[in-house]
């Protein structure tokens, strides 16, 4: 009895196994990879799971598997898995720079949105434009753009009686003494100094003034590189359109200003601060730390779990990026998937590609905090956006992150360059310097990076 | 016949006799040779799998232009990599000289450390041992990135206890002209070198079991003959452990020439401050794996095996001269 029971219970296990096994088989396994923009924050990874999860239970022909890799590690992971064999099926959210990281191994869309007819009406078409690449083709299609705004902390301007940033583009900025004054880099120095204070609660603008015992700075760029940070004087790129390598005259004059704001005037974070307590250690989330009155970013900060806002009990809300020489440039992060050249499964690839544009756009583009490529999508993006991050009742100003989206940095701060990730590579050695010291000649800093990028560029020929 | 020679005819004469044996077994003996070989052969097809074919891989590797990303056309170049690492590129022999700058200073701190605390850990004067060999050794349990991530904030120039301990005691540690662990050249091997005292624990152990291993009665009859503790230690305690320090000693040059991780997770990798973090496994690192040049990684890996080859035949050649053997006959 005891036996028969026993091999009962066997070919019941192999039944059930073979069947499972079957029915995973019959699927076309799609692996999604996620790490080289957003979406590898730990709040954020329940959600995509849950993505996961209702694609897969809303129809039976294709498994995706969902691959999230720390973003540090991501690009070095990708590459491995690539040159292993293994290489995913889609991969992204990834913005301009994850993109140019790889170049030649993406799937040029062109032949599978002609043969399903995908209809990219609803897009706007210089945006679709944007992801055509020379020799490659249509590498993406747009999936969400993310607005660039100045954060500001309401409860620091309150405590310093300073007047908020102005609340539009165009408005002028009304200072602590009344004067009106235009909303530029010169303003945003100064109201930055006045917002700067020491242990002993003198602000920058005062002679007491301590800097080596700052507890409240006035303005930072975080979360970005060099070319993030210089590019609130203006666009440009390390490369011009002949190949060659060059500093833009708008980013010496914000190497600069930024050099000035940290060395000599204080209210801008140097490489004593950037990674103090004061400013969240080594999470390197300034803002969230309470003690940072402004900091330029996207919505992104605020969508995918970066940001905790209210658990730190930090009161923000949104003004007008400055102008720099009557310029406004409010630099812009664009994200899409990818599809990878060496699928074995290109059809059922796009096909989960569409869904993430189309179905499952409104819930992705929510969850990663991205205003919605799709124009049928837009209206009423914000309510929902409130929501999604608690600010039900936060009143705050979507208008101004719509609004600057009609000053996007043309060439983008991400765009491509000759061995981008030496390149990369090479300006981040420059900015750290400059971050770190105190003493630094900034011209010759920035004419020996032209110098080494060009040879860079020279040996990637 | 002096020592060498008598050695190598005596290892000659086991060798021939060794494969003698082999062909000349008996089939009982066959089966019980048979029998080994299978239990050792998970090893020796790990080897073979996970050494061997990727280290010759890699040599072949060396002769391409590889990009990671793009495999399919990689192109044989012949000598190039090793002409570009060699001749052309100034960052192999920088990464090299910063490698070599770091061993030089945290190699001699961190084995005397460990054989000091061992010392002391051994002495017959300390109270509470087991709770110091306990406290001692207790840190080497610590995730390695964890503890790293712990200094990074423990030295911050600014937030840091260290800074801020110093600045307590009316030394000028913090704010501009303070003390910048990370960020300064002159102080950051010091800083990189207190995070490896940190896991130092197992170092102390093994000196401290070979402390241990030493006979008491030589200690007995030194201090009957009237020699001081510097004295014991010097003529008694170092040659009798110095196989445990030349053991020691290849590990951490070893681990030295692999230096990677503690800079990689401070700085991930920018050499940071002024290119004084650029070890060279983490310049291997980015040409491989971030630049994708897989090739010339291939090439700079070769050089640090070479490398390491030469120290470590080097240190064998020179313990002779320094190492006892207490089983050995000179």
């Amino acid at each position: 009895m005891h036996k028969k029971i026993t091999l009962t219970t066997v070919f019941a296990v192999l039944m059930a196994l073979s069947v499972s096994l079957v029915s995973a088989q019959d699927r076309v396994q799609i692996r999604w990879f996620v790490g080289l923009g957003a979406g590898t924050d730990g709040p954020i990874i329940a959600l995509e799971e849950a993505f996961v999860e209702d694609y897969n239970n809303s129809q039976d022909e294709i498994e995706l598997v969902l691959e999230v890799v720390d973003n540090t590690q991501a690009f070095d992971v990708l590459n491995t898995q690539i040159a292993a064999g293994n290489a995913p099926d889609i991969v992204g959210p990834m913005g301009i720079r994850g993109r140019a990281s790889f170049p030649g191994v993406w799937l040029d869309l062109d032949p599978l949105i002609e043969s399903t007819g995908y209809d990219l009406s609803d897009f706007d078409p210089e945006l679709v434009d944007f992801y055509r690449v020379e020799d490659e083709g249509q590498l993406g299609l747009p999936f969400a753009v993310f607005p660039y705004f100045m954060l500001y902390n309401e409860d620091l301007f309150d405590e310093a009686d300073a007047p908020y940033p102005p609340q539009s583009y165009g408005e002028p900025y009304v200072d602590w003494n009344g004067e009106e004054r235009p909303w530029n880099m010169e303003t945003l120095r100064d109201l930055a100094m006045y917002m700067t204070v020491d242990a002993n609660g003198f602000d920058a603008t005062m002679d007491e003034f301590n800097p080596d015992d700052i507890v409240q700075f006035g303005y930072g760029t975080g979360y970005t590189d060099m070319r993030g940070e210089l590019v609130l004087f203006g666009a440009g790129n390390f490369v011009d359109d002949d190949g060659n390598a060059q500093i833009p005259t708008v980013w010496e004059e914000a190497a600069d200003w930024i050099y000035a704001g940290m060395w000599e005037d204080y209210f801008y974070p140097n490489g004593i601060y950037r990674t103090s307590d004061i400013l969240g250690g080594d999470s390197g989330n300034w803002f969230d730390s309470g003690n940072l009155a402004m900091m330029p970013n996207h919505t992104w900060y605020l969508g995918w779990g970066t940001s905790n806002l209210d658990a730190n009990g930090v009161g923000w809300n949104i003004a007008p990026i400055p102008a720099y020489e009557d310029t406004i440039t409010a630099k812009l992060h664009a994200d899409t998937f990818g599809i990878m050249a060496s699928t074995d499964h290109p059809e059922e690839a796009f096909e989960v590609f569409s869904y993430m544009l189309d179905e499952g756009a409104l819930e992705l583009t929510q969850m990663y905090g991205g205003l919605p490529a799709r124009l049928s999508l837009r209206d009423g993006f914000f309510e929902t956006f409130e929501e999604t991050i608690g600010q039900e009742d936060g009143d705050i100003n979507w208008g101004v992150a719509e609004e600057g989206l009609s000053y996007p940095d043309i060439p983008n701060h991400e765009e491509g360059m000759p061995s981008f990730l030496e390149s990369s590579d090479r300006y981040a050695e420059t900015w750290d310097f400059i971050v770190q010291n105190p003493d630094v000649d900034v011209t010759a800093e920035l004419e020996e990076l032209r110098a080494d990028l060009q040879a860079i560029f020279d040996s990637a020929q | 016949m002096d020592f060498m020679a008598e050695f190598e005819a005596t290892r000659s004469k086991s060798q021939q006799s060794a494969w003698r044996r082999l062909f000349q077994m008996k089939r009982g003996e066959w089966r019980e040779a048979r029998w080994g070989l299978i239990f050792i052969s998970p090893w020796l097809v790990g080897f073979l799998l996970f050494y061997l074919v990727p280290m010759i891989a890699s040599l072949w590797f060396s002769t391409l232009d590889f990009t990671l990303s793009n495999p399919e056309a990689a192109e044989f170049v012949g000598l190039a990599n090793w002409r570009r690492m060699l001749f052309e590129d100034p960052n192999t022999w920088v990464s090299l000289g910063v490698t070599f700058l770091f061993a030089a200073i945290s190699l001699p701190i961190g084995m005397i450390s460990a054989f000091m605390l061992a010392v002391l850990l051994n002495s017959e004067d300390l109270m509470g041992k087991n709770l110091f060999r306990t406290l001692f050794y207790a840190p080497t349990m610590v995730p390695l990135i964890a503890a790293i991530l712990i200094w990074s904030q423990v030295l911050n120039p600014q937030t840091g206890w260290v800074n801020r301990g110093l600045e307590a005691l009316g030394i000028n540690a913090t704010g501009v002209d303070g003390l910048r662990w990370f960020d300064d050249p002159s102080l950051v091997y010091i800083a990189y070198t207190f995070i490896g005292l940190w896991g130092i624990g197992n170092a102390i152990l093994i000196n401290l079991s070979a402390l241990q291993g030493v006979p008491t009665s030589l200690y007995e009859s030194a201090k009957v003959d009237g020699a001081s503790w510097l004295r014991r230690l010097w003529a008694i305690t170092l040659p009798m452990v110095s196989p445990v320090i030349f053991y020691n000693l290849i590990l951490s040059m070893v681990g030295l020439l692999q230096y990677f991780i503690v800079p990689w997770v401070l700085t991930n990798g920018d050499g940071s401050p002024q290119g004084t973090t650029r070890f060279y496994m983490v310049y291997f690192y980015k040409q491989a794996f971030t630049f994708q040049n897989m090739g010339y990684g291939a090439a700079l890996a070769w050089l640090m095996f070479i490398v390491g080859i030469v120290i470590t035949f080097f240190l064998f050649r020179t313990a002779r001269h320094w190492v006892y053997y207490s089983g050995e006959s000179k």
